[in-house]
């Protein structure tokens, strides 16, 4: 901690750039499958956004001890610098800027909520932007199995490189061909598939790693046969990935002996893939070891952001607004529901039906609110980590305008996330029977508020 | 064939769907305008009405973000 870091910075960040362009180099970026809801681990229930997320809560955990503990504990105490009082300006400005909109009595209340939101949405939001996740994961055999035939089709996917030992990246130059396309393949195709150094499907078999030769005696894992054939095949293609994992080396050799299977004297058939026992076939398919090109690879990432989820967005919408109703009735009552069901006018004013049909459209209202808060997020998070590694991809060397985009872009959902829950927590609580002299006019009281504000200034 | 006509279908809805970004680019447009004019008259106000602008700035975006939701479903579910 006493190493003197000033001036030394600057090298670190070049080379930190300079890795950047022989990782460039050395491991192209091939652009993902995207897939909407979390991707499983081959674990089968862990998704990676629920990963990333138990990362969230653990830094979390981290930041309100460290808080606690560099608090000054008297008045007398100088404050730690630093992260510390970053923090406190943060959470000062953050409180007084609350304090504007709610006002004292329920800031207490709201304010917890709004200041948990924020951190809890801001880090799923950065996570994000931290190289690797997204695109460092788990290797995947892509195979989709049909739950009519049970029969399993396998999709897109690339070939791999081996950049260390155990190591792989998919390669982008060899996109995978299936069995069908390498059979009716001109010769030309095949010739510059070969100077590509990728398979041709049909010239040459890959053998798996040494390690991968030890099971090759293994028979196949009876499961997929005694058991309806489509979660056999699900078993088996997770069975692979594991197998595959390079990263994850304390897996390999216990996973290696169910998945692992070596069909040496099979050459890539393309009849008897299509029609000799085709179940059979494309099982093996499956789990043919690591880099055998008749397999499509791609990637589960270990870590997606949280926020990409519509899980974790959904929920933290609805404790937002459940939470938001509860407040309501702290602060009202019972009578917070004639926000909803307002008969009260019904027989007295003529306009009374309206006042009916606004309370039931505040009723739907609610629920919409639930809908909005989760997709927004939602929407703002995955396209941003779309656009991310789509520019990656698309601009090699030059994705960092976007990360700085992305940065702004998770703070400002953060904000706004634990702004609404807080302006809708605040208009839980104003009191109705203000309605009746100002018609309609808390409706929006931050507007309210802020008329009030600013009639002193007024000429 | 049939992937491809799927997949066409596919782009063409997609991008289709994105139209209702239109909507929301035109309200967060003018919302903010209206905001940073006001501001130039009237800077003391600027944090109020910073406040209310962002609250209109994300009830606008909601609409072209369900767009881009369903556009996202679009592609990657369906």
């Amino acid at each position: 901690m006493t190493f003197n870091w000033s001036g030394k910075r600057r090298w670190v960040a070049l080379l930190l750039l300079i890795a950047g362009f022989v990782v460039m180099l050395t491991v192209p970026p091939v652009i993902p499958v995207i897939q909407l809801p979390g991707e499983v681990w081959p674990n089968g229930w862990m998704t990676n956004t629920l990963a990333a997320s138990i990362i969230v809560w653990i830094l979390l955990i981290l930041l309100a001890f460290y808080t606690r503990g560099a608090m000054p504990k008297g008045s007398n105490e100088v404050p730690r610098g630093g992260f510390y009082n970053l923090f406190e300006m943060a959470f000062e400005g953050l409180y007084g800027f609350v304090r504007n909109i709610t006002g004292e009595r329920y800031l207490r209340y709201i304010f917890s909520f709004f200041m948990t939101i924020f951190l809890i949405v801001l880090l799923s939001n950065w996570i994000e932007l931290i190289p690797g996740v997204d695109s460092v994961g788990f290797l995947h055999a892509r195979a989709q199995s049909d739950p009519a035939t049970g029969a399993v089709e396998v999709e897109e996917g690339f070939e791999l490189n081996t950049v260390l030992p155990g190591v792989y990246a998919l390669d982008p130059d060899c996109p995978w061909l299936s069995p069908e396309e390498t059979a009716v393949m001109t010769v030309e195709a095949r010739i510059a598939r070969e100077q590509q150094n990728c398979a041709t499907g049909t010239t040459r078999v890959i053998e798996g790693p040494e390690a991968l030769v030890a099971g090759a005696e293994h028979e196949l894992e009876p499961a997929a046969d005694s058991e309806s054939a489509e979660a056999g095949v699900e078993a088996a293609a997770t069975e692979a990935a594991v197998a595959h994992e390079g990263a994850v080396t304390g897996d390999t050799e216990g996973a290696v002996e169910e998945g692992g299977r070596i069909d040496e004297a099979v050459e890539p058939d393309p009849e008897a893939a299509e029609t000799g026992e085709p179940q059979e076939e494309r099982l093996e398919a499956v789990h043919a070891p690591t880099g055998d090109p008749r397999v499509p690879w791609h990637i589960i990432p270990f870590l997606r952001a949280p926020s990409t989820d519509l899980n974790m967005t959904a929920a933290l919408a609805l404790i937002a607004v459940v939470m938001t109703q509860v407040l309501g009735f702290r602060a009202l009552g019972i009578g917070y529901l004639t926000k909803f069901f307002n008969f009260r006018t019904l027989l007295t004013s003529p306009l009374g039906g309206i006042d009916v049909a606004v309370g039931l459209l505040e009723l739907i209202g609610e629920f919409a609110r639930i809908l909005s808060f989760a997709f927004r997020l939602l929407g703002n998070i995955f396209a941003g980590s779309i656009l991310l590694f789509v520019m990656s991809f698309l601009i090699p060397f030059l994705p960092w305008p976007f990360f700085i985009l992305e940065f702004f872009v998770g703070i400002i959902q953060a904000l706004v996330f634990a702004l609404l829950t807080a302006i809708f927590m605040n208009l839980a609580t104003a009191s109705h029977h203000a309605e009746d002299e100002h018609g309609h006019a808390e409706e929006i009281p931050v507007e309210a508020s802020a008329v009030g504000e600013m009639t002193p200034a007024h000429p | 064939m049939e992937e491809a006509v799927m997949l066409a279908g596919k782009a063409i809805g997609a991008g289709l769907a994105m139209i209702g970004a239109l909507g929301g680019g035109v309200g967060i447009g003018l919302a903010v305008g209206g905001a940073v004019q006001a501001m130039a008259r009237n800077p003391d106000f600027s944090s109020t009405i910073q406040t209310n602008m962002i609250l209109g700035v994300a009830f606008a975006e909601a609409v072209a973000i369900y767009a881009l939701v369903v556009s996202l479903i679009i592609l990657f579910v369906l």
